[in-house]
C-alpha cells in the first residue's frame, strides 16, 4: 500500500511543485517588493499608507467595486431568463445550437471585443443613428468614453459566460420538482421564486463569483471604453508600472486587489457551500 | 403570449451579443480610413493590409504556440495530479487541491506581475517561454478541476483490473485511464487553448517583442483608429468560430459512439 | 530592486535560468526601444531589406517605464533607444548611452532650433540626437469652433467650449500646457507650482468628455466625440488630414510645448556599427520623410532636408516653423521625486468627477 501512495505523491508532484515555483514564491515576492521603496533602501509600509492617503488610489478600489457590483447584478439578471428560455422554451434539438449561438461572440478577441462596442456607442455610431433616426434626441448622446460604455462592454462579456453556467445548472434539475409544486397548488411564480430559484442558486454563485474575479481584476475594457474619466483600480496599477516603472506601490496596490478578491470568496464560500448540504 | 415575451426576449439578447460582432464585421470591409457609419464600402484593401504585416502573422503563429504548448503542458500536469488525488488516498488532499486550485480565484493581473517581478529578480528575460510559463499557471488548475471532476470509481475498478493482469502504473495510467478520460482531457485540453489564445495582460507584461496576437492588436488599435483592427478582429473571430465548430463535432461524435 | 533579487535568486534554479535565456533574440537583430510611430513597417523595411537586419521593436510609455524595462533586462539586449530629447540626461546618468560619433551624423542639416545640445549634449559628448518634433498644443476642428478663440489656452478652461474637449492622456506636455496658460516656465516648474496647476487641469477636466491616448484622440476628432484635443497637434491632426481637411491645430499666443524626440545608442550593444546606421538611416532624407509621416503619427522632421512632397509640408506647416519654435517651450522634464507628484497630480485630475 506503501508504494502505491508513493505513485500517487509522483503524480501530483509536478503539478504541485509548479504551483509552488511559479505561483506561491511570485506572490511571496509581490509581498516582500510591495514593503520596499522604489528609490531607497530599507522595509517600509509607505505604498500602503500612499494607498490609504491618496485619495485617487482609494478611489480606484472604489470605482472597481461599485462598476464590479452593477456588472455583475445586470448580467445575472438578464442572463437568468435568456437560460431559461434556452433551456426551457427552446425545443431540445434546437438547444445546443441555441446556446452555441448565444456564446460565439465569446470567442471574437478579447480587445478587439471592446473596441467594437466603442465604435458601436460613438457619437457616429449605430445606436446614435438609431436614436436620433427614431426621433428619440435631436443631439447626439455620449455614451463612449463614460463608466455606462465600460458596463455594457463587461455585461456583454457576462451575459453570455452567466447563460452558460445559469443553463447547466437548470438543466441539471429535474423537471419533477416544478411538476411537484404544482401539483401541490403552487402558482407558476410561487414555484420559480420557492423551489427553482433557490435550486439554481448554486449556479448563480458560481458565475457571479467568476464575474467578480474577472470583471474586478480587469484593464483592457475600462481603459479603451472608460475613456479615462475615471480609473479602476488596475488601471491605476498598470500606470505606476507603464509610465513609472515602480514596481513596488504597484506590487502593494496588487496586494490590496487582491484582498478584496479574498474577501469576496469568503463572502461567496458560505453561499457556495448550500451546494453540499 | 408567454412564448411570445420570451421569443422577443431571446431575440433582444442575441441582438445585442451581436451587435458589435456584426459591427467589427461590417465595417472591417469599410472603404475609408475610418470605421464608423456611413458605411462607403465595401474594400478588401484592410485585409490586404494585415495579411502583408508579418508583424501579425508572427504574432499569429506565436499565439497558437503557445497555446498549444502551454495547453498542453497544463492537461499533462493537471491529469497527473488528479489521477494522483483520485486513485490514492493522500494525506490532507483537501489542503492541496485547495493548493493547486488557488490561482483560478486570482486575476491575471496579479499572476502576471507576480511572475514578471519573480522573473526580474531571478535576472531572466522577458519571453515567450516566461509567457507559457503564466499561461500553465492558469490553466494547469482548470484542467485539474475538470479532469478531476470526470474520474469515476468505476474507471478505477478497470485500472485495478489491467494492473492485476500485470500492467505497471504507467501502463495503466498511459493505455487505460488516458483514453478512459478522452472527453475530459479533450475538453480540458479546448478550454485552455481558448484562455491562452485571447489572455492580454500577463502577454503585455512577460514578452518582448516577440509577442502574442492580443498584445499585436493592442499595439494596432494604439497605432491609430484604422479599419485594419475591424480586419485583424473578424479574422480571428472566423477562425475560431472553425475551431469552436470543430470542437463541437468532434465533442459530439465521441458522445455517440 | 537588489533586496529582493538576492532573495529570489536562492529560489532560482540554473536549468531554469538557461532554458530561459535560450529563448533572447539572436544577437544579429538590432533591439530597439521604440516610440509607435517607429513601429510603421513602411518605415523599417527599406533598412531591414538594405542591411539585411531584422528590426525587433518594443514599445513603451514614458522614459520611467523605458528605463525600468532596460534596467530589467540583461546588458545588452538593447541597441537603440527612442527618448524625450530632455530626458537622454536621465540615461547618460545612469550609464547606459554611448557617446555618438558627431562627425558621422548629417548634424548641420537639422533645424538649429531643436538640435537641443543642452540636453543631449553631456560632458562635450553626444548622446543623443534629435530625429522629429513637433507641437502639444490645442488640435481642433476648424468647422466647429471658432479659430480665433483657439489662439489663447484660456479657451480651454472657459465655459464655452464645455463638453466639446478631449485630454491628451499624457502628463507632462499637458501640465506643462496648464503652467503656461498661468504664466509659468515649463523649464522652471517646481512643486510649489503643483497646486495652481492642479486647479487648470481640473477645470480642463471638468470640461472635457475623456483623457484619450493616441489613437482614441485621432479617433474623438475624427469621429466628431471631441471638437478641440488639449495637447493636440500636428501629430494628431496630420496624420488624418486627408479624410478630414477641417483638423486643424494652433500655437496659442501663451505659446505651446515642444516635443522633440531624440535616438540614443546604448554602451552595451553588441551591434553598434548597425545601430549607427540606423541611426544614420532615420536621420537620412528619406528616413526623414517616412518617420515625419508614420503611420501611428506625424511630426516635423528634424532635418531641413528631409523628402516630404508639397502637400505633406503644407500639413505639417513646414514654412510656419520658425515663428512657431520661437514661442514654444520645453517639455517639462522632472526629478523623479517631481515626477511622481506631477504622475499623482494627473491620476487625481483623472479621478476627479
Amino acid at each position: 500500500m506503501r508504494n502505491a501512495n508513493t505513485a500517487g505523491w509522483l503524480a501530483a508532484a509536478p503539478a504541485l511543485a509548479f504551483t509552488l515555483v511559479f505561483f506561491i514564491l511570485p506572490f511571496a515576492g509581490m509581498v516582500l517588493l510591495s514593503l520596499t521603496a522604489k528609490d531607497a533602501d530599507g522595509w517600509t509600509l509607505a505604498n500602503y499608507q500612499q494607498f490609504f492617503s491618496n485619495r485617487s488610489y482609494w478611489l480606484g478600489l472604489k470605482n472597481s467595486l461599485e462598476i464590479t457590483a452593477i456588472v455583475t447584478l445586470v448580467s445575472i439578471v438578464l442572463a437568468y431568463p435568456f437560460a431559461w428560455i434556452l433551456a426551457h422554451v427552446v425545443p431540445e434539438r434546437w438547444q445546443r445550437l441555441a446556446l452555441l449561438l448565444a456564446i460565439l461572440p465569446f470567442w471574437t478577441s478579447y480587445v478587439v471585443r471592446s473596441y467594437s462596442w466603442l465604435l458601436v456607442l460613438a457619437e457616429k455610431g449605430v445606436i446614435n443613428d438609431l436614436i436620433q433616426g427614431l426621433g428619440l434626441a435631436d443631439a447626439p448622446i455620449q455614451m463612449a468614453n463614460t463608466r455606462f460604455a465600460t458596463i455594457t462592454g463587461f455585461v456583454h462579456f457576462f451575459v453570455m459566460l452567466l447563460t452558460l453556467t445559469i443553463y447547466a445548472n437548470l438543466k441539471q434539475l429535474s423537471p419533477n420538482y416544478a411538476k411537484a409544486a404544482a401539483d401541490l397548488g403552487a402558482s407558476p411564480f410561487r414555484t420559480f421564486w420557492h423551489v427553482i430559484l433557490p435550486l439554481t442558486l448554486p449556479g448563480i454563485m458560481v458565475g457571479a463569483f467568476l464575474t467578480f474575479v474577472l470583471a474586478i481584476g480587469d484593464y483592457i475594457t475600462p481603459q479603451i471604453l472608460g475613456g479615462n474619466n475615471e480609473l479602476v483600480l488596475p488601471q491605476v496599477i498598470m500606470m505606476q508600472i507603464g509610465r513609472r516603472g515602480d514596481f513596488p506601490l504597484s506590487s502593494a496596490l496588487a496586494i490590496i486587489l487582491m484582498l478584496v478578491i479574498t474577501l469576496a470568496y469568503v463572502a461567496c464560500a458560505r453561499w457556495l457551500k448550500l451546494e453540499r448540504v | 403570449m408567454r412564448k411570445a415575451a420570451a421569443i422577443a426576449y431571446a431575440a433582444l439578447l442575441y441582438g445585442f451579443i451581436f451587435l458589435p460582432v456584426a459591427m467589427l464585421i461590417l465595417f472591417s470591409f469599410q472603404g475609408s480610413q475610418v470605421p464608423v457609419p456611413p458605411f462607403n464600402g465595401p474594400s478588401l484593401k484592410w485585409y490586404q493590409a494585415i495579411l502583408s504585416d508579418s508583424r501579425l502573422t508572427v504574432a499569429l503563429l506565436n499565439s497558437i504556440a503557445v497555446a498549444i504548448l502551454s495547453s498542453l503542458v497544463a492537461v499533462v500536469l493537471g491529469f497527473l495530479a488528479a489521477w494522483g488525488f483520485a486513485r490514492f488516498s493522500l494525506k490532507w488532499p483537501g489542503f492541496w487541491k485547495a493548493v493547486i486550485t488557488l490561482p483560478l480565484t486570482v486575476s491575471y493581473l496579479i499572476i502576471g506581475m507576480g511572475l514578471l517581478i519573480f522573473f526580474n529578480g531571478l535576472g531572466l528575460p522577458k519571453s515567450l517561454f516566461a509567457l507559457g510559463i503564466a499561461h500553465v499557471v492558469i490553466n494547469m488548475p482548470l484542467c485539474f478541476a475538470i479532469i478531476l471532476s470526470q474520474m469515476t470509481a468505476n474507471q478505477a475498478n478497470i485500472e485495478r483490473a489491467a494492473r492485476d493482469l500485470g500492467a505497471r502504473d504507467w501502463q495503466v495510467l498511459v493505455l487505460i485511464t488516458a483514453p478512459m478520460l478522452w472527453p475530459a482531457l479533450f475538453a480540458s485540453f479546448f478550454l485552455a487553448v481558448t484562455f491562452s489564445w485571447d489572455e492580454f495582460i500577463m502577454a503585455f507584461l512577460l514578452t518582448r517583442f516577440d509577442t502574442t496576437l492580443p498584445v499585436e492588436i493592442w499595439n494596432l488599435l494604439k497605432g491609430g483608429l484604422s479599419p485594419r483592427t475591424n480586419a485583424v478582429g473578424a479574422l480571428v473571430f472566423a477562425v475560431s468560430v472553425i475551431l469552436a465548430i470543430v470542437f463541437e463535432l468532434v465533442a459530439f461524435r465521441k458522445r455517440n459512439t | 530592486m537588489m533586496k529582493f533579487s538576492a532573495i529570489a535568486r536562492l529560489a532560482a534554479s540554473a536549468s531554469l535560468a538557461a532554458l530561459l535565456s535560450a529563448t533572447s533574440a539572436a544577437a544579429a537583430d538590432l533591439n530597439a526601444l521604440i516610440w509607435c510611430d517607429h513601429a510603421d513597417p513602411a518605415l523599417l523595411q527599406p533598412f531591414e531589406e538594405a542591411n539585411g537586419v531584422k528590426v525587433n521593436v518594443k514599445e513603451f510609455e514614458g522614459t520611467g517605464a523605458g528605463l525600468a524595462i532596460v534596467e530589467q533586462s540583461q546588458p545588452g539586449d538593447w541597441d537603440i533607444m527612442v527618448i524625450d530629447s530632455v530626458d537622454v540626461r536621465r540615461g547618460v546618468e545612469r550609464n547606459l548611452f554611448e557617446a555618438l560619433p558627431e562627425d558621422q551624423l548629417p548634424l548641420a542639416d537639422l533645424f538649429p532650433e531643436v538640435k537641443m545640445d543642452g540636453q543631449t549634449v553631456i560632458d562635450g559628448k553626444r548622446y543623443g540626437v534629435t530625429e522629429k518634433f513637433g507641437y502639444n498644443t490645442i488640435g481642433f476642428n476648424k468647422a466647429k469652433v471658432s479659430v480665433e478663440d483657439m489662439q489663447s489656452l484660456a479657451a480651454l478652461t472657459s465655459d464655452k467650449y464645455k463638453g466639446r474637449i478631449a485630454i491628451y492622456d499624457y502628463y507632462l506636455p499637458v501640465i506643462g500646457m496648464a503652467a503656461m496658460s498661468i504664466g509659468k516656465k515649463t523649464a522652471e516648474l517646481t512643486e510649489a507650482d503643483l497646486p495652481a496647476i492642479k486647479e487648470v487641469l481640473l477645470k480642463m477636466k471638468a470640461n472635457s468628455k475623456a483623457v484619450t491616448d493616441v489613437a482614441a484622440s485621432q479617433t474623438a476628432l475624427a469621429t466628431g466625440e471631441a471638437d478641440i484635443l488639449v495637447g493636440g497637434g500636428e501629430w494628431v491632426t496630420a496624420g488624418i488630414a486627408k479624410d478630414n481637411p477641417d483638423l486643424d491645430f494652433s500655437i496659442p499666443k501663451e505659446g505651446a510645448v515642444l516635443w522633440s524626440q531624440s535616438l540614443a545608442m546604448f554602451k552595451d550593444s553588441k551591434n553598434k556599427d548597425m545601430a549607427l546606421k540606423f541611426i544614420q538611416y532615420i536621420l537620412s532624407p528619406e528616413g526623414q520623410a517616412r518617420l515625419a509621416t508614420s503611420s501611428c503619427y506625424w511630426g516635423m522632421p528634424a532635418s531641413t532636408k528631409a523628402a516630404l512632397s508639397d502637400d505633406q509640408k503644407k500639413i505639417l506647416q513646414f514654412d510656419k516653423q520658425p515663428e512657431y519654435l520661437a514661442r514654444a517651450q520645453m517639455y517639462p522634464a522632472p526629478s523623479e521625486d517631481l515626477d511622481k507628484k506631477m504622475q499623482d497630480v494627473w491620476t487625481e485630475m483623472l479621478q476627479s468627477q
